[in-house]
């Protein structure tokens, strides 16, 4: 059974004034050309959950024209995000009209079933582990089901966890490779549409797990550079600290994405910055408590906000630097908020800064709000869902407001000059902490 | 300090710093392209040659230093300057 699995991979921006902006401001564009040159480390999740005796191909849909004929497979999976999903509809309906079946999944499929499942012969709900398998079975025997349902909890346990198939990686230009190490996060802000949609509570790999994966996946790729594909690592900081002293021994640099809480723990920080890890990204959101109100359901992040300078010197004191992400747009947010945003960074000494609009991912708590108070733009703005097209009515500015406000924060912050102040500041603490670094 | 001496000590700290052989990187191969050095690590290697050659990169170069002949060539120039 020759089974063709297709990542939709890519960052694109709608709004034109925003996307011509990003070709001119490098820092803008580094973050997204990362995420849009990393794998999918899904579909490598899902062929190594592919029983044996299958040959399975990985192909990102840029690999694909759209004029050419397709390459032919009996099974096609299909794995997109919410800004993508047209495009791997298009593509699912081109390989139905050929006579293939395919399978949709992944976390906007998990989020909009009945919509995907127009455009499949099969959609995979929640995680590929415990579905996939049964699936394929299922398929050879030719008596596919329209849905299968993965599992919620348990993801990372024998007999349902697999090592991704790091193999089908050899010859492609990545530069970073990835390995999962949580899936899900216990703060359950509103606005995410990240991994804690499709668990039903935090999943961590054992800590041998994920280091024989990491194993695994250096061994294919010629980088010394690890991306960890969580959402947030350090949650649990007794098992944090057995993952820290483990990699350490492998040499390796490695990112991952975690949240400020690490700041608190002296002995988790000097163990981060012995493992290699070379920068934290921390959703930051906003740059006061205030903005931070009613975020998430515990008000976790409020309360640490008047802590974020303070937490942010202590981690890049490490040489660990922070790429700080905010959201701008919520409903705490007045026109001001541009500026404060401009003004934390610049006080903050942050190497990287992220800056994104909040968007209404289909299903999460926060669609369902605005759709509930009116103020969606469009009930289905999902090729808008990039994170920098509006796509909503702010509570305290229009979108215009938003949108302007967004261009010039982009040019405040992502200018050379502060590129370069920025860039030096990070230098200066790397050199400070030269001996354990290099 | 000479500048085969200077290539030889980058090409040094870029082992160190990306984890890969720096003595077969060419002296115009652009260092992104060729090892897939990313920004931060980057950043790290101009702060190694920094502290080796106990100098300070002008901050307007720090975004243009991609290859060693270049890094080389400030390095020495800088040397050059403060010897003078």
């Amino acid at each position: 059974m020759k089974i063709g699995l297709i990542a939709m991979s890519g960052v694109r921006v709608r709004n034109a004034e925003l996307a011509s902006l990003g070709v001119t401001l490098p820092q803008f564009v580094s973050r997204g050309k990362v995420v849009a040159s990393l794998p999918s480390l899904g579909l490598l999740t899902v062929a190594g959950l592919t029983p044996p005796g299958c040959d399975v191909h990985y192909r990102e849909v840029a690999e694909i024209s759209r004029e050419d004929p397709l390459e032919p497979f009996d099974l096609v999976g299909i794995s997109s995000f919410t800004a993508q999903i047209g495009e791997a509809y298009q593509l699912a309906d081109r390989y139905r009209a050929m006579g293939v079946p395919v399978v949709l999944g992944g976390l906007h499929v998990s989020l909009m079933p009945d919509e995907a499942a127009a455009h499949a012969d099969s959609i995979v709900l929640y995680g590929a582990e415990g579905a996939w398998p049964r699936l394929v079975d299922d398929f050879g025997r030719g008596r596919l089901q329209p849905r299968y349902e993965g599992l919620r909890a348990g993801v990372f346990e024998r007999p349902h966890y697999a090592v991704p198939r790091f193999d089908l990686l050899a010859g492609r230009p990545y530069n970073r490779v990835t390995v999962q190490t949580s899936r899900g996060c216990p703060l359950n802000c509103e606005f995410c549409a990240a991994s804690l949609r499709i668990t039903s509570s935090y999943q961590q790999k054992p800590v041998d797990a994920a280091i024989a994966e990491i194993r695994a996946a250096l061994a294919v790729r010629a980088t010394s550079f690890l991306e960890l594909a969580d959402d947030n690592t350090f949650v649990n900081k007794k098992w944090g600290k057995a993952f820290l002293r483990a990699i350490a021994p492998l040499g390796i640099r490695w990112f991952t994405e975690t949240d400020i809480s690490i700041a608190d723990d002296e002995e988790l920080l000097d163990l981060l910055a012995d493992s290699g890890c070379r920068q934290v990204l921390v959703g930051l959101e906003s740059p006061d408590a205030d903005g931070l109100d009613g975020l998430d359901p515990r008000n976790w992040k409020k309360a640490r906000a008047g802590r974020y300078l303070e937490a942010i010197d202590r981690i890049q004191s490490r040489g660990i630097s922070v790429n700080g992400c905010f959201i701008v747009g919520l409903d705490t947010h007045t026109p001001a908020v541009f500026e404060a945003v401009s003004d934390f960074v610049s006080r903050s000494g942050l190497l990287e800064v992220q800056v994104t609009v909040q968007t209404p991912f289909p299903n999460t708590p926060l669609y369902h709000r605005l759709a509930r108070e009116g103020r969606l733009l469009e009930e289905r703005p999902w090729d808008r869902c990039t994170l920098f097209d509006v796509t909503y009515r702010p509570k305290h500015m229009t979108v215009e407001e938003l949108e302007g406000g967004l261009r010039w924060l982009f040019g405040q912050l992502y200018n050379e000059r502060e590129f370069v102040k920025r860039k030096r500041h990070y230098m200066e603490i790397v050199k400070a902490t030269m001996s354990r670094l290099v | 300090m000479g500048r085969g001496h200077i290539e030889a000590e980058v090409r040094a700290l870029i082992t160190d710093v990306a984890r890969v052989d720096g003595s077969a990187i060419g002296r115009d191969e652009d260092l992104v392209e060729r090892l897939g050095i990313d920004s931060l690590q980057g950043l790290q290697m101009l702060a190694a040659v920094e502290k080796r050659f106990a100098l300070r990169l002008p901050d307007e170069d720090l975004v243009r230093l991609h290859t060693i002949g270049r890094i080389a060539d400030l390095v020495e120039r800088l040397q050059q300057r403060s010897d003078s």
